[in-house]
């Protein structure tokens, strides 16, 4: 032992002498599959000087003997290699074991080894290249516990992700976005009732990674808002070296995920002549008589002999396109570096009439001023324009022309001027024809930081951020819409909404010989304001002219302004001893004008503990287990997703007769506070076998006290309800993520990673009783919005009656199943809930050669929707509506055995809101599935092209599913911020099922 | 060394500084007023009062809603259903359901008003100027009696003459609820307790009431709406008397021709009361959307209440002005409902001479003049021809020509007996059912039977 070190030192000493001049050293560096590696940084220890290399993954670089090369490149394991003798370096670079990664943390970063939390990490790796127009919908299936869900088709419809679960009743389920540390807006802004999502103007391209924070020791550093969970975003930087110039071009189609089959002409004339002879005998042939009702229907062309058959899915659900264009630009110096981005998304929706153009910008900038002092510069701009169509619950909504007839038809004569004639519901191709509505968004997002470095240990960072969201909509109904009237109708409405957001903070980092500490201390300070213009006319001298300038009368205008701001307090320390023992605690004070003076402030720990086992003697050299760690937390989380005056009376302005009235319009109530939220969390984070299998376990419960609460009252106060902190919620669940290195050769790599997730939500206290929202039920003891409902039990085989059970309650508690067709005689029940209790991801990639393939499964049980509008769709005929198909199965004759009750015109039979139009809505779907093609580099390089990649995309490609309606994912919009009204259908468009071809090319 | 501690206390002081951020925290709302602000100030009431009119007119209330279920309810063939809305089906079909929409925003709006009127004449106090606390009292106890008597009629069984109503009523909430603590959860009075609110809040109106009030009540309107109450409760003395009054003293008269009474920018003579619509009220008038063709701003059934052969017999006089106050679009149209920024009336003088003739028809007197002349008057204003002698049944049929759409047919039935079809005139489901959502949120509510 002591010869080997007086070996060594002597050797070291020696070499020093000898070799102490510099040197040219080279070599290539490649990657686990050989490949050589361009961009790897390689720095010389503790100096200024360093390269990178070239396109063949060549380098080469002055150095000493004595001299340390750093190769590092992001994603892969960093290397140190002592100069020496060597004038030739080569490196095999290999990946970046998991447990390794660091973590975006609220106000700073984390390496993912020793975290203590639940933290769900994607990379641009995870987004890339899924041609989806939004960035939530490039994250679903991809994290456990989190349920992203689009409410429809429509191309800027409103998506609502759900961090395990629901953990409030009236307040916001959203979680907090923060991009670069700064809180988005995330308002809705729709002018209807169908929420837009407000996250549209974002470019996906940008995003470097996404964290999202789902237990509340990590979500409780942004206190009030954490918990419905935080998404931290972090942007993409330029790395020093070479300026990379990277283009993405992708071009593709779509179509409806499905449709539902519809009554062609024939089947409509047998089932109504049927329902109507039911209904007032078969001698009353008003529908089949000449110039009868179906001869008005077919405005003039012959339905007897099949000049007629109008299938109007057809015009309504199209075949869209999605064109996705976007470069960027990144490098720098040492001191400085840069990422330039633009892009170009124009989406053509599936549902007629619907699409999506945005161009947008970034620009982000590092630079040292000198070695204690950064500063930073992230900035984007962003224009969408948006072409909507009206909500689910509107004649104008294209998907709402599958209740006309097929008797219909949808033109007139000529062939361009849509049948308004004739149809049974006003023709939704008019708006297309004589009307418009259109939107437009500039946004631009600005975070700049200044961070300084007193010593090594302690900094102070300062950022300012600033998030302006315009909005303009546009809408006009010419003289042949229905706004025909007037002559027309046109209104403008315009929105601003800003906010600015300081945060100014300590970091003290500072390593002991077996222990580490950081704390992080600081203030937050926020500020949001929102103002609203609002004009609208009628009276148009032509249909040419489309804004209210023309408009012959000025109906309605408006105006109005609020703000809302947050000042915080925020300070967290994070401690480890001996690399296996940690421990977190963080607090935060809150302060908003959204509440009382009284109640205005509210404070908000955590504290986590975590034990790496792997560490520990009994592990450490286990061939077995690589990694172990096990975790718990507990912490306390807030939400303040109310009104911006919620605890005032109010009174606001109107006017009768022209002369000015004030109208009540909110109960006071100075006591409304604060929801808060405690969560505990124990998981663990293993690896086995040299961390080829990770994972990570989790059991989390959530329970929220102090609800705030939209509690309906009666009628008879003058009020139909306020806003109140009653009762308590709690969610748990399993959550489970096992990620797997299947194989790993030269030529073929192929990795798994599967998540799995429980979710049990359970109102646990309601003091005031139930909550019920039409088919929706808040009940003690009951899931959220669990669906309340009668029970059909079929049909009458005797009449053809439509039946259900009363489901009174029985002496000894248990429900009576006696059957009845007087449906005031039944009760509801409940039965079914809107929220999945399991859902499931499944993503493998794989590469082969050139090749790389991967794709997404994703699936989702335990969840039902209602369809509110069966009673039309599918109700034997009670309506002139068109019918679905298997209404055909109606009750003929006595002893006839089926679900559906006779067809009786104008006569209720069955169509009662009750289990008939309620269905499971488990399904496993094919998320996306890419298939990509990298030319070879000694083809590419002779065009200076780096790489060179051609793929195909798709999404939504294939569903499983045994749902009978349009999409187990599409829900009405018209509910879609209603908190309670949950899983309920109307008309609602399916997604989109897109098909993408598309190129890479790094230069 | 130096530089590092000026930055040091640069950065402290920047900390500190916003500290001071705390008074930021006060924002006041900007398109609002405070409740304590408003009940302090008798202009603000007098706002609030401006309101409950203006809630009184909406489509939930008056502006259509309660004369839409009244004349679809009582409907046997006159009329057809053409909309696409399930709540005015349900009506026609008489199947309603718990959730009807229309049922539950009758409710909920007339609760609203009421509330507003408890809100003025709870707070009162804050007026200066005697007069107008008593004027401001008189209205709000106008429109709080004028919503329980429509509620009554609604909810409740028919009430009959000479016994004690016993059955429910709606329930009768005095207090104001200015704050979550005064929310209660009643239970529904009798029918008899609602219709003596309604006649000793009217009785007051009509005692204080000034007899001119711009478009607002006046005591003629408290009066009109007495008659209107007692014929209902078939006291025919009272409701005569009632009508004899307006006709005299009210300066109101009928308008010259029938046309005039309807689609008015202003009130017409013979209006006591009526609704004020103005172009900044589009969606105010139901009775314009559901009555009228699709070029006039009706909804796309073009009308979606469209007058069937059936209606058209009840005109014995081809030159009545009423029986050709139709049009057609698609169907055919009453032209009562044809404009769509026109007040809609109330109360006309109209109604006054057919209770009066009525009335004393029944108690066979001739309070004012006789009830052949009283229908005759009515008639010549028509154009049609008039008659010699009248019966009950006349007078009854001429009530129909002259206020068929007005959302009388229901009220009618129930007063006289009328059944609808084969569906007798006190059967359950010609009583509105209470809403689901107000028997959810008050268990103290008993349902009306059949639902």
């Amino acid at each position: 032992m002591k010869i080997k070190s007086y070996f060594f030192f002597g050797l070291f000493f020696i070499t020093s002498i000898i070799f102490a001049q510099e040197k040219e050293i080279s070599g290539t560096i490649i990657d686990e599959q050989g490949m050589p590696l361009p961009g790897v940084s390689i720095i010389i220890e503790n100096t200024q000087t360093g390269t990178e290399t070239d396109f063949d993954g060549n380098y080469s670089i002055k150095a000493k003997p004595e001299n340390v090369l750093i190769f590092s490149f992001l994603g892969l394991k960093t290397v140190k290699q002592t100069v020496g003798k060597k004038t030739t370096i080569n490196v095999s670079m290999i990946s970046d074991n998991q447990l390794e990664e660091v973590v975006i943390v609220g106000f700073g970063k984390q390496s993912k080894r020793t975290v203590t939390d639940n933290i769900a990490s994607l990379t641009s790796k995870d987004l890339n290249n899924i041609p989806i127009s939004n960035l939530q919908g490039a994250l679903t299936g991809k994290a456990a516990g989190v349920q992203i869900q689009q409410i429809n088709g429509k191309v800027e419809g409103g998506v609502k992700m759900r961090i395990r679960g629901v953990s409030t009743i009236s307040s916001s389920q959203e979680p907090l976005y923060v991009i670069d540390g700064m809180p988005l807006i995330n308002d809705d802004e729709s002018v209807s009732d169908a929420p837009m999502n407000p996250l549209i103007s974002l470019n996906p391209n940008d995003i470097e990674s996404i964290q999202i924070l789902k237990d509340a020791s990590s979500a409780a550093i942004y206190g009030a808002r954490g918990t419905n969970g935080v998404v931290l975003i972090t942007t993409k930087q330029g790395k020093s070296g070479k300026t990379k110039i990277s283009v993405n071009s992708s071009y593709g189609w779509s179509e409806a995920t499905n449709t539902v089959k519809f009554l062609n002409a024939e089947q409509y004339v047998e089932l109504f002549t049927e329902a109507s002879a039911n209904s007032y005998g078969a001698d009353d042939l008003w529908l089949t008589e000449p110039g009868g009702y179906f001869d008005d229907m077919a405005n003039g062309l012959d339905w007897r002999n099949g000049e007629v058959d109008t299938d109007w899915t057809d015009y309504a659900l199209v075949n869209g396109s999605v064109q996705d264009h976007s470069f960027s630009i990144s490098g720098g110096d040492e001191k400085t570096v840069f990422y330039v981005s633009g892009a170009y998304n124009n989406t053509e929706g599936i549902v007629r009439g619907n699409s999506l153009e945005r161009y947008s910008y970034r620009g982000n900038l590092d630079h040292k001023v000198s070695d204690k002092f950064r500063i930073g510069l992230n900035s984007s701009l962003s224009k969408t324009q948006i072409s909507r169509i009206g909500t689910d619950n509107s004649f104008s909504t294209p998907l709402q022309a599958i209740a006309q007839s097929p008797l219909n038809p949808a033109y007139l004569d000529d062939g361009v001027t849509p049948n308004n004639e004739s149809t049974i519901y006003y023709n939704f191709l008019m708006q297309e024809y004589n009307g418009s509505w259109d939107v437009n968004i500039t946004r631009a997002i600005m975070n700049t930081f200044a961070q300084y470095d007193f010593t090594p240990d302690l900094s102070f960072r300062t950022e300012i951020g600033y998030d302006s969201n315009n909005q303009l909509d546009e809408y006009f109904a010419g003289s042949l819409t229905e706004s025909a009237s007037t002559n027309g109708y046109a209104d403008a409405t315009s929105i601003q909404s800003d906010k600015y957001n300081i945060n100014n903070y300590f970091t003290y980092q500072k390593s002991f010989n077996t222990s580490n500490l950081e704390v992080v201390a600081g203030m937050s300070f926020e500020e949001s304001s929102r103002k609203r213009q609002y004009v609208a006319g009628t009276g148009f001298p032509s249909d040419a002219l489309q804004t209210v300038e023309s408009a012959s009368e000025i109906t309605a205008g408006s105006s109005s302004r609020t703000k809302y701001n947050f000042l915080s307090y925020f300070s967290r320390a994070t401690f480890s001893l001996y690399d296996k023992y940690l421990l977190k605690g963080s607090i935060r004070y809150d302060g908003s004008s959204r509440f009382g003076a009284d109640n205005r402030y509210g404070i908000f720990p955590a504290a986590s503990v975590g034990w790496i086992l792997s560490e520990e003697d009994f592990l450490k050299n286990s061939n077995t287990v690589s990694s172990l760690k096990l975790r718990g937390s507990y912490g306390i989380t807030g939400n303040a997703g109310i009104g911006n005056f919620a605890s005032l009376g109010l009174y606001n302005g109107s006017a009768y007769n022209k002369t000015s009235s004030l109208s009540p319009s909110q109960l006071a109530n100075s006591d409304l506070k604060w929801e808060r939220t405690t969560q505990v969390d124990v998981g663990l984070d293993f690896g086995l076998l040299n961390n080829k299998i990770t994972g990570e376990v989790d059991y989390y419960v959530k329970t929220t006290n102090d609800l705030l609460l939209n509690e309906p009252v009666p009628g008879t106060s003058g009020w139909s309800s306020i806003t109140r902190n009653v009762g308590s919620m709690q969610n748990s669940g399993f959550e489970f993520v096992l990620n797997t290195t299947n194989v790993t050769t030269s030529n073929f790599t192929w990795n798994s990673s599967l998540n799995l997730s429980t979710l049990k939500n359970e109102v646990t206290k309601l003091p005031n009783g139930d909550i019920v929202a039409e088919r929706n039920l808040v009940r003690e003891g009951e899931t959220i919005s669990s669906f309340y409902l009668v029970e059909y039990a079929g049909v009458d085989p005797d009449n053809g009656d439509a039946l259900f059970y009363t489901n009174t309650t029985n002496a000894d508690g248990t429900l009576d199943k006696t059957k009845t067709n007087v449906y005031s005689d039944a009760e509801r029940i409940v039965t079914g809930n809107p929220y999945p209790t399991l859902m499931a991801g499944f993503t493998n990639n794989l590469s082969y050669r050139n090749f790389d393939f991967s794709f997404t499964f994703q699936g989702e049980w335990g969840a039902s929707i209602y369809n509110e509008g069966g009673k039309f769709q599918s109700g034997n005929a009670r309506y002139e509506d068109n019918q679905t198909a298997d209404q055909m199965n109606r009750w003929q004759n006595p002893g006839d055995i089926t679900d559906v009750p006779q067809a009786r015109m104008y006569s209720t039979n069955g169509q009662q809101a009750s289990t008939r139009y309620l269905e499971k809505s488990d399904f496993i779907r094919l998320r996306n599935l890419s298939l990509g093609y990298t030319i070879p580099r000694n083809v590419t390089q002779k065009f200076s092209v780096d790489r060179l990649r051609i793929y195909f995309t798709g999404v939504n490609l294939l569903t499983f599913t045994d749902y009978t309606g349009y999409d187990p994912e599409s829900t009405y919009d018209n509910y879609g911020n209603s908190s309670i009204q949950k899983g309920i259908a109307f008309y609602s468009a399916p997604p989109a099922k897109t098909f993408t071809l598309g190129l890479n090319i790094d230069l | 060394m130096k530089k590092f501690i000026n930055i040091k206390i640069g950065i402290l002081l920047l900390t500190i500084s916003l500290i001071s951020c705390n008074d930021n925290l006060n924002i006041e709302p900007e398109q609002y007023l405070s409740t304590e602000v408003v009940i302090s100030n008798s202009e603000n009431l007098s706002k609030v009062l401006n309101n409950a009119y203006n809630d009184a007119r909406s489509s939930s209330s008056y502006g259509g809603s309660i004369a839409i279920a009244s004349e679809l309810i009582a409907d046997d063939g006159d009329l057809w259903w053409n909309g696409t809305y399930v709540d005015p089906g349900e009506f026609i079909e008489k199947a309603m359901l718990s959730d009807n929409g229309f049922v539950e925003s009758i409710w909920m709006n007339g609760y609203d008003i009421i509330n507003q009127a408890n809100i003025i004449l709870g707070n009162s106090s804050a007026y200066v100027d005697e007069d107008e606390k008593q004027t401001a009292e008189a209205e709000a106890k106008f429109l709080r009696a004028m919503v329980y008597f429509d509620l009554a009629r609604l909810f409740s069984k028919p009430y009959t003459n000479g016994i004690q109503n016993t059955q429910l009523g709606v329930p009768l909430v005095f207090t104001a609820v200015l704050d979550p603590k005064n929310i209660d959860y009643p239970t529904r009075n009798t029918l008899e307790e609602v219709y003596t609110q309604v006649i000793t809040d009217l009785t007051d109106a009509y005692d204080l009431l000034p007899s001119s009030n711009g478009v607002y009540a006046t005591k003629y309107s408290a009066a009109a709406l007495l008659a209107r109450v007692y014929l209902q409760m078939g006291d025919y003395t009272n409701a005569r008397d009632m009508a004899d009054e307006v006709i005299n003293n009210s300066g109101a008269s009928l308008t010259n021709t029938f046309s005039g009474a309807f689609n008015n920018d202003e009130n017409s003579e013979e209006d006591l009361l009526a609704w004020q619509v103005t172009s900044q009220d589009a969606s105010s008038n139901y009775l314009n959307l559901f009555f009228a063709g699709s070029d006039f701003g009706g909804r796309s059934g073009n009308p979606d209440i469209d007058v069937e052969d059936q209606h058209y017999d009840i005109y014995d006089d081809s030159n009545d002005q009423r029986a050709n106050f139709f049009y057609e679009a698609k169907y055919w149209c009453t032209t009562k409902w044809q404009y769509q920024f026109g007040n809609i009336p109330f109360i006309r003088l109209a109604e006054m001479y057919l209770i009066r003739a009525e009335s004393n028809f029944r108690l066979t007197t001739t309070v004012g003049d006789t009830p052949v002349n009283d229908i005759n008057k009515l008639r010549s204003r028509s154009t049609a021809s008039t008659f010699g002698t009248v019966d009950l049944d006349i007078i009854l049929m001429e009530r129909k020509r002259e206020l068929s759409f007005e959302g009388f047919a229901l009220f009618d039935a129930k007063r006289l007996g009328n059944n609808i079809g084969t569906i007798s005139y006190d059967a359950n489901q010609l009583v509105l059912p209470i809403p689901l959502r107000e028997t959810d949120a008050n268990t103290n509510l008993e349902q009306n039977p059949g639902y």
